[in-house]
């Protein structure tokens, strides 16, 4: 993955340089493990102590934690699979921790063991965390706390150019504004102008990383579902790519389905996977960003 | 307005949690305003007050109160925050959406307004994964904050989502001219409004009002004040308040009554209400369902 050294500016104080991870619990890894993969991802690396395996295509990491303790119930005692961190790539961890938690961000409890990396991070929205990762050199948080398997291609390539574009995060009803200043006041992030979307899902705010890599989409219910459960959280990853027809022809190749129907047909400015079992959905959305 | 906008603080009450409860529900309120006496001084636990609130049947105004939050520095500081979050995390486990912090009475506190904006921007900032909304009230006696006016110019300033004010009668009429005040308050950023009255015409110290607020509160429509009382809710509900009111009545008196006969005299104090201010809307004793105000009026930037 290619890292560029960036320097804070003020409107990035944090120096924040993309999305370093994206982590889901799950209590069926091996069941999300195989989705992963036909979504392009390939498993790279093992964590050295926990149930935690690393996957990677291009210049996406996605860290699948199955680690008992971390994966949330649905309150039957039935497990699930959710979204449960994204990591800022900043210029200085410890220094964007201090920072946040000044603000008013909950702290996390550490859970590093001997020998292994303490990320800090801090409480996002529902369970999910928000983790601080810098980088120096060529050394990163994966050196130390993963063992690469044994014959994998540590760097697969990405399918159609696929990369990071961005999370999609419900909020209860009412509860937009009180997000964005949490996004805006804590990491810089700026929301695009009323009306700006990309791909199909089109509706909520969007927001804007300040190192312009990667976006934030804010989504209340939509009106008029009175009966639909709704909880804060991560909801769903955007990947990047500049080919929307390519990429759903060569992950339908793979055996991904993509909803059919209006309005979420696949059109050239995205589509939208299928909700699979945990429910997980994956959103392409045409891209200039450029990774 | 509505009958279901009206509630009860609990600390109006005396005896424990689960009978103030029944009392209230009997009486047809379907909110209350929980004070953190309640829930830590339960004899059961806090396990047993929060499953005792939620299955009360009513919905939660609030949680109160966080004091002498506001202007701190060092090792106070750190202390507060602390409380606050034990503050916070109690409140979301009782459902309650807004959480009361009363302008700081601390000799150790600053009037730096850039200091006291940053704290209470911190403490909406703490709010907002847990669903809670902060309401910063003016007391009336507080050290630098002691009026109406001076909370809004901070929440103002603080412009922060999560950050609103509580208006609250006692000490906006203890404050001659308070009233006038909400001419200029967004009603959007009110985010509770508490209210009571006292027997008296004048309060003219300090301590007296200290005295009167937490001793000899009665219900509006009981004290000597009816026309300013009624002409704060009616400019809050012309300017476009939408959210709670709850009677927070501390009275020595009302503490030695059958609750029920309290809460009678609550309701009492809201057909009070309803003759003074509501006439535009009225039947407003006939409805009953019930459900949050706010949800009428979201604020957020639409797509």
């Amino acid at each position: 993955m290619p890292v560029t050294e960036r320097h804070p500016t003020s409107s990035n104080r944090l120096g924040l340089d993309g999305l370093e991870f994206i982590e889901f619990t799950t209590s069926q890894p091996l069941i999300l493990g195989a989705l992963l993969e036909k979504m392009g991802f390939r498993p790279v690396a093992r964590h050295r102590s926990r149930e935690v395996m690393l996957y990677r295509q291009g210049s996406m990491n996605l860290v699948v934690n199955a680690h008992p303790g971390a994966v949330r119930t649905d309150g039957t005692g039935a497990s699930g699979t959710a979204l449960g961190a994204m990591a800022f790539r900043v210029a200085d961890a410890g220094e964007a921790h201090r920072q946040a938690i000044e603000l008013g961000a909950w702290d996390l409890p550490t859970r590093a063991a001997a020998m292994e990396l303490v990320i800090p991070g801090i409480r996002g929205a529902g369970d999910s965390h928000v983790y601080f990762v810098d980088r120096h050199g060529d050394f990163s948080i994966y050196d130390v706390d993963f063992t690469p398997i044994a014959g994998a291609d540590p760097n697969p390539p990405a399918v159609a150019a696929m990369h990071y574009f961005g999370l999609v995060q419900t909020a209860y009803p009412g509860r937009t504004a009180a997000w964005l200043e949490f996004y805006q006041s804590l990491f810089g992030f700026t929301p695009r102008p009323s009306g700006t979307f990309f791909g199909v899902m089109n509706r909520g705010v969007l927001l804007e990383s300040p190192c312009r890599q990667f976006f934030l989409q804010l989504i209340e219910p939509p009106e008029g579902v009175e009966d639909v459960t709704w909880e804060e959280g991560l909801l769903r990853i955007g990947l990047g790519t500049p080919g929307v027809p390519a990429a759903v022809q060569a992950l339908q190749a793979r055996g991904i389905v993509f909803l059919d129907h209006e309005p979420n047909r696949p059109t050239d400015r995205g589509a939208v996977t299928q909700l699979y079992p945990g429910g997980v959905s994956f959103e392409l959305v045409h891209s200039h960003l450029t990774h | 307005m509505r009958l279901t906008d009206f509630g009860m603080d609990t600390i109006t009450l005396a005896g424990p949690l689960e009978a103030k409860l029944r009392a209230m529900r009997a009486a047809g309120f379907t909110q209350v305003m929980l004070s953190a006496r309640d829930v830590v001084g339960h004899p059961d636990g806090e396990a047993a007050a929060i499953s005792a609130v939620r299955t009360s049947g009513l919905r939660v105004t609030g949680f109160q109160v966080l004091r002498d939050f506001e202007g701190l520095t060092g090792h106070l500081h750190e202390y507060k925050v602390d409380v606050a979050k034990s503050m916070l995390r109690l409140a979301q486990a009782l459902g309650a959406p807004v959480l009361l912090v009363c302008s700081s009475t601390s000799t150790h506190a600053t009037d730096d307004i850039d200091a006291v904006v940053a704290d209470l921007r911190k403490l909406a900032m703490l709010a907002v994964p847990l669903r809670i909304r902060v309401a910063y009230e003016a007391l009336s006696w507080g050290r630098h904050t002691h009026q109406l006016a001076q909370a809004w110019s901070i929440v103002e300033r603080a412009r922060h989502a999560n950050l609103g004010l509580c208006v609250d009668s006692f000490h906006a009429l203890a404050n001659e001219g308070a009233v006038d005040a909400l001419d200029v308050i967004d009603t959007d950023r009110v985010f509770l409004v508490q209210l009571s009255d006292f027997l008296w015409q004048q309060i003219r110290s300090r301590e007296e009002r200290m005295e009167t607020a937490r001793h000899l509160r009665v219900f509006p429509g009981e004290g000597v004040h009816d026309d300013l009382v009624a002409e704060l809710i009616r400019r809050l509900e012309r300017r476009g308040y939408a959210g709670d009111y709850s009677f927070e009545v501390f009275n020595d008196d009302y503490a030695q009554m059958p609750l029920a006969s309290v809460c009678d005299r609550a309701m009492r104090s809201v057909s009070w209400i309803a003759s003074r201010v509501a006439r535009r809307s009225l039947p407003v004793l006939r409805e009953t369902r019930p459900g949050p105000r706010q949800a009428r009026r979201e604020v957020y930037p639409s797509p």
